[in-house]
């Protein structure tokens, strides 16, 4: 229960900030929001409703889930499991919480994640109006990832406070050369065992949706291995969801 | 014009002949998703050579491995992981950038503890992002770093010493100075191409006071040199611009290796430990007034043992007379170095470098031959990490248990037998211990399971082990009346036969053959070496220090090995470059070492495979390193060695150990590089790095369990790391990889069965990853599956969808793995959670198809699941379980509905309930008993209270049925009796549950017409068995 508690909360962490996903040097960037429907698209995008599963093969687990992004930086993912809704994590902008697994109550997240998580929400894309949000990007050379020859690009966001020391928020995105859009990110554990730890989430089924490009599959990969896959059957767009569903439930 | 013709068919016959084979596919497009695991062990550890800490956060500590990489702690050293995976795995010197501690990190590659194993590095690398990327910035030709000094107040400017090549000439050795972070790079001193750079300091006050030690130094493969009047330690006081010796008080005469560090505390004093001609004044030396006068303080053994190999001081950064040597045992001094102790207990041997934690001197790491330590009292007692597996095997075999288990022996750490798989992973404590000292070769007996042949250093002992019975005999052969001595190489050959089990060969110059494991041996050859007498001096090894160990034996055979197809045929490579073959048991021997093309003289034959599928066809590597010839060679006969042609292509970057045959496909082959594993698929014209959970660390030996198809390496720096089930490699052909999509054949999936006890280790120590022991489904994709869907489905034989996977989309192979087991039934909804959800009942034995949609094409295949044939339960027993497991399942799940069905009909009752107001109606209409009675039957359903955890209510009839279904889903044999019969009394509790919900069903029907003449709000037929099924709630 641990272990599958703290894949859970990995795979969430790194991979529900980055539903919408991005890419290069300024170019590679301009090419992929080009490549995935166009600026004006994406601009149009005030939320998104992702329903589909987490799987985890190793355990044979395969939750329902409901991922739920609003700009500019509110997201809840809400698995189902034996009837009951779990929550992991949810962030309303400014607090993150999670189901507590014994109690099946929400707990709030230690200030200092919330303010990680702060950093680390970005709706619809880390790459859009990066530079408005003080983020920087730069291209580091080629890298191949699953045989595919790919632009690296390092997104540097402002940085965070782990364990009380400032230290710097940075991730890889590979684009793929030849259609743009990014086929993997590498982000890095921040904390506790997993400080360090790279993380690599491959994306693929990449579908329009209301005129833009989303993957619709997600592995996500240490040292190679696939520790969890969401695998979405739908994403709707623009659906209005309401601010309150992302606050930590008051009851 | 016929000429033209002629030519023309000729070169088309030739394209056609060779473009029949070659598949010039190279690395991920090969390998996809196939990778490796690595099972350590971190028991013991292996040989870390250098360690840095970050300047102003004590929980940060890097340590560099000889030829395992660079491990990073965050948290004070109980957990380490490895940072630099994808590059020289050889460490010489690391360094912080102290503006940016967290984002900049220097390692220099290339061990400088020069002993004969060690390997070779290739630059100066950088990180900017804490060590997640690395950029090699250049001095390429450097082959050993031994320091980086980087100036605190522009940290552009960083210096580096080269100690460069051990085994020739360079011209490459220096300091170096680079003024823009490593961008370009500037040879600021220079002494000579045999006179490297072993150690530069830096005053921390002052950046422009440097001191570089030089150090005289030389290896072949038969001697060692340390010292020569070059060696000196120097001084520049202007940023490196010049330099002056600085030997006031220093010994007269050849100098050998020079260590030198500065207090942090008060850059006046200087330490130097110096080799010299003298006994009496070799040892440590202390300057006051910052090198410009010497004084001899200390020539305690420690001070002086091995300098070439312990050659280094670390001065407590807030007391200047708190200072640590590097050394056998590695010493401490408390008063300024006028005295030493022992740093007292809990260290390996082989002490190579310390560090003092940045706000508390009495928490010391070090490092050795065995490891990272840690002490908190001042260095009196010692705990080893035991998390970094940088065990540096020579060599590694495996035998036919299941699962196998692998052998191998170390560098400094014994030889040992750990298992290839274990429940909850390979932990430190699963390792077996057969053999002291240096461990080399290790094999099991063929056939006896209990008998392990290993070895110590130039065959001082070869034992014959009884692992069952803990008992072992030394059974070395010895030399007969007429023989002379025998000369055994430091890593001496021995090795068993596949023709007769109680044979054993072992190597000095001779061949020996025993028949009867060990005891009595027979010499079947003649002397197979040079036998050069120059080349035999080894008592005259060493330099100003003698170093007579045995590593530098030479002239003396290494590899042998038996032609599987024939045992007459025996093949003998020895270090001073001879290929000899028999193919008369040793009767006679051919030399046909003359018969290799463009192979430089005396270069060691390192190993030689017999083929699997034909008498004269063998492959032979050679080693030329210490010959300073680091190019690879890899050959190959069809004649019995008459001629060979090189195997090797552009594509193979480093010396070569080691080369493995498949047994199934002669094209197929393995290399073991000093940069890491290679493979061929089309018989040598292409190789690609095999890099999947692989760094490029040396390979010394393949092995390759046949049973498991599992290729088995012994890595000189990273332990034992298998790749499991290479079959796959074996069928790309030209035709498989032009296809959109291939499936592979593979061998039916055995279900293994286990109790799911195991696995205990502590945080930070090291698991060793087992085997995968779910199906796999191995696919071939031509291109990366990016844009559309692509799904995976499995389905039994009548056709009905068993699991629904996450496809793999790699170009090249990829790996898809099935638990084979049912997702989890849909439970009842409580309050709680129970197990039965976490649990799928695993399918029967049998074959299932794989259905791949991609786009729109479909792709199918069978996947065969076969009981395991060791299992104690029978095909009755299974079935038992298979229906009673899947009767509890189907129970959870009817008991979910009949839950659901409450909950459903519940809010309308209660609704028709509060409008039944007369007491007629109330008769007429017994609703509000009827919602009394569903209260109470399903709180006897399920628990609606609690948590999960201690505050857990009694259990219902879910959690019942639950947990039953999960004793029985989780054991693959026939259910006890006591829980046959739980299930019948769970069964009629269940019944009658939905006996009574049927009833009021049937009740509320009956009263429908009724109630809507009486206006009460209509109850709603509830969803079927099947909508609540589909549902996610």
């Amino acid at each position: 229960m641990k272990k599958f508690s703290q894949i859970l909360l990995l795979t969430v962490l790194s991979l529900v900030t980055n539903l919408t996903f991005a890419q290069t040097a300024d170019d590679v960037i301009n090419k992929y929001f080009e490549a995935t429907g166009g600026r004006a698209k994406w601009a149009a995008l005030k939320d998104v409703k992702a329903t589909g599963k987490l799987k985890v093969p190793s355990q044979g687990l395969e939750l329902p889930m409901v991922m739920l992004q609003k700009s500019p930086n509110k997201q809840k993912m809400t698995m189902t499991f034996q009837g009951k809704e779990i929550v992991q994590p949810s962030f309303d902008g400014n607090e993150g919480w999670n189901t507590n697994f014994m109690t099946m109550k929400p707990e709030k997240m230690e200030a200092e994640d919330s303010e990680i998580m702060k950093q680390d929400t970005d709706f619809p894309d880390a790459f859009w109006n990066f530079k408005e949000k003080g983020f920087s990007i730069t291209l580091e050379g080629e890298e191949s990832i699953e045989g595919v020859a790919c632009h690296k690009i390092k997104l540097t966001k402002k940085p965070v406070k782990v364990d009380g020391k400032e230290e710097e928020n940075f991730s890889y995105y590979f684009f793929d050369k030849e259609n743009s859009v990014p086929v993997m990110f590498r982000s890095v554990g921040k904390k506790g065992q997993m400080k360090g730890i790279a993380i690599e989430s491959f994306l693929s089924d990449y579908q329009e949706v209301n005129g833009v490009f989303l993957p619709f599959t997600i592995n996500q990969k240490m040292n190679g291995k696939v520790m969890a896959s969401v695998v979405i059957e739908k994403i709707e767009t623009n659906v209005n969801v309401d601010d309150k569903v992302f606050a930590f439930p008051q009851n | 014009m016929k000429k033209y013709i002629l030519f023309f068919f000729s070169t088309l016959l030739f394209q056609n002949l060779s473009a029949q084979d070659a598949l010039p596919l190279k690395g991920d497009e090969i390998f996809g998703s196939m990778r490796a695991r690595h099972i350590g062990p971190a028991l013991m550890s292996g040989r870390v050579v250098e360690l840095e800490g970050h300047p102003t956060n004590a929980k940060i500590l890097y340590a560099g491995a000889g030829g395992g990489g660079v491990w990073k702690t965050n948290d004070g050293g109980v957990t380490y992981n490895p940072i630099f995976e994808k590059h020289n795995q050889s460490i010489g010197a690391i360094a912080i950038d102290p503006k940016n501690p967290d984002q900049v990190i220097w390692v220099g590659t290339g061990e400088v503890w020069t002993r004969n194993s060690v390997t070779v590095g290739d630059g100066i690398y950088k990180s900017t992002d804490g060590g997640q990327n690395w950029t090699n910035m250049g001095l390429p030709n450097s082959e050993r770093i031994s320091s980086i000094k980087i100036n605190p107040n522009n940290t552009n400017e960083v210096f580096v010493g080269v100690l460069g090549a051990l085994w020739g000439n360079s011209a490459d050795r220096g300091v170096y100075k680079t003024t823009n972070g490593g961008k370009t790079w500037e040879k600021i001193f220079y002494v000579n191409e045999f006179t490297g750079c072993s150690d530069v300091t830096m005053d921390p006050k002052n950046p422009s006071v440097l001191y570089a030690s030089f150090w005289e130094f030389r290896r072949t493969a038969y001697s060692f040199n340390s010292g020569g009047v070059n060696s000196a330690l120097y001084k520049s006081a202007d940023g490196g611009k010049t330099w002056n010796k600085i030997h006031n008080g220093f010994p007269s005469g050849k100098l050998g290796r020079i260590a030198v560090a500065i207090a942090p505390s008060n850059p006046n004093i200087l330490y130097s430990v110096i080799e010299s001609e003298k006994d009496t004044d070799k040892g440590l030396y202390r300057s006051d007034d910052a090198g410009a006068t010497w004084k001899r303080t200390n020539g305690d053994f420690e001070l002086v043992v091995r300098p070439f190999y312990f050659s280094r001081i670390v001065v407590d950064p807030k007391d200047p007379n708190i200072i640590c040597k590097a050394s056998l045992n590695g010493s401490i001094s408390k008063d300024g170095g006028k005295t030493f102790r022992s740093i007292g207990g809990g260290f390996h041997s082989d002490v190579h470098d310390f560090w003092f934690d940045i706000n508390n001197s009495n928490q010391i790491f070090g490092c050795d031959d065995g490891g990272v330590y840690r002490t908190l009292d001042g260095g009196n007692v010692w705990e080893k990490a035991k998390c970094i597996p940088v065990s540096q095997f020579y060599q590694v075999a495996v035998d036919n248990q299941s699962p196998f288990k692998v052998y191998g022996g170390l560098q400094d750490n014994g030889s040992w037998v750990g298992p290839s798989s274990k429940p909850g992973g390979i932990e430190n404590r699963d390792w077996v211990s057969v053999g002291q000292g240096d461990g080399f070769r290790v094999f099991p007996h063929p056939k006896n399971p209990s008998i392990v042949y290993s070895e110590m250093q130039g065959a001082e002992y070869i034992w014959r082990v009884n692992i069952e019975k803990n008992q072992a005999k030394t059974i070395k052969p010895f030399p007969e009346a007429n023989d002379p001595k025998f000369r055994f190489n430091w890593n001496t050959p021995i090795t068993t036969s596949v023709h007769n089990a109680d044979r054993l060969y072992c190597g000095s110059q001779f061949l020996h053959k025993s028949d009867d494991m060990g005891e009595t041996w027979v010499k079947i050859s003649p002397d197979l070496t040079t036998n050069d007498p120059t080349k035999q001096q080894q008592e005259n090894s060493g330099g100003l220090s003698a170093d007579n160990s045995g590593a530098e034996n030479h002239c003396t055979i290494f590899a042998v090995n038996e032609s599987p197809l024939d045992e007459k045929i025996i093949w003998v490579g020895t270090d001073d470059g001879n290929v000899q073959v028999t193919f008369d048991g040793g009767k006679n021997w051919n030399n046909v070492t003359a018969n290799i093309p463009n192979l430089p003289k005396n270069t060691w034959a390192y190993f030689i495979e017999p083929s699997n599928f034909d008498k004269n066809t063998a492959y032979a590597v050679f080693d030329g390193h210490t010959q300073n010839d680091f190019k690879p060679y890899v050959y190959k006969t069809t004649d019995g060695g008459k001629t060979w042609k090189s195997i090797v292509t552009a594509d193979l970057k480093s010396y070569v150990r080691n080369i493995k045959e498949d047994f199934k496909n002669p094209n197929l082959l393995f290399l073991g590089t000093e940069g890491g594993l290679y493979v061929t698929i089309d018989g040598g014209q292409n190789w690609s790095q095999f890099k999947n959970n692989m760094p490029p660390v040396a390979v010394h030996w393949i092995a390759h369990q046949r049973e498991e198809d599992a290729l088995v390496l012994a890595t000189h720096g990273r332990g034992v790391i298998i790749v499991d089930d290479i079959s796959p490699l074996r069928q790309l052909t030209k035709e498989t990889i032009g296809k959109d999509l291939q499936f592979f054949d593979r061998k039916p999936t055995v279900m293994r069965e286990n109790s799911g006890f195991g696995g205990y280790a502590a945080m930070g120590e090291f698991v060793g990853e087992n085997p995968t022991s779910l199906a796999q489904i191995v696919y071939f994709l031509k291109s990366r599956h990016t844009f559309g869907k692509m799904s995976v489905e499995v389905f039994d034989q009548k056709g009905t969808k068993v699991a629904d996977l996450p496809a793999s989309k790699s170009k090249g192979i990829n790996i898809l793995e099935w638990n084979y087991r049912l997702v989890p039934p849909k439970v009842a909804k409580g309050k709680t959670i129970v197990r039965g959800g976490f649990t799928g009942p695993t399918v029967p034995a049998g074959t299932y198809k794989v259905k791949i949609t991609k786009a729109s094409k479909v792709y199918e295949t069978d996947l065969v699941l076969k009981a395991d044939p060791k299992s104690i339960h029978t095909d009755e027993d299974r079935k038992v379980q298979n229906e009673v497991a899947m009767k509890l399942y189907n129970m959870n799940e009817e008991l979910g509905y009949v839950v659901d069905q409450i909950d459903n009909l519940m809010p309308t009752l209660t609704d028709i309930s509060t409008k039944l107001t007369t007491s007629k109606l109330k008769k007429q209409f017994p609703v509000e008993a009827m919602t009394k009675e569903m209260t109470a039957l399903k709180e006897t359903l399920v628990v609606l209270k609690g948590d999960n955890y201690v505050g857990t209510a009694e259990p219902q009839l879910r959690e019942k049925i639950s947990g039953l279904y999960g004793e029985v889903a989780d054991y693959a044999g026939r259910p006890s009796n006591a829980q046959l019969a739980n299930l019948k009394v769970l069964t009629d509790k269940l019944n009658a549950a939905k006996s009574k919900v049927d009833a009021w069903k049937n009740q509320l029907s009956a009263l429908a017409p009724a109630m809507a003449k009486a206006q009460l709000p209509e109850v709603k037929s509830v969803r079927s068995f099947e909508e609540f099924k589909a549902s996610d709630m």
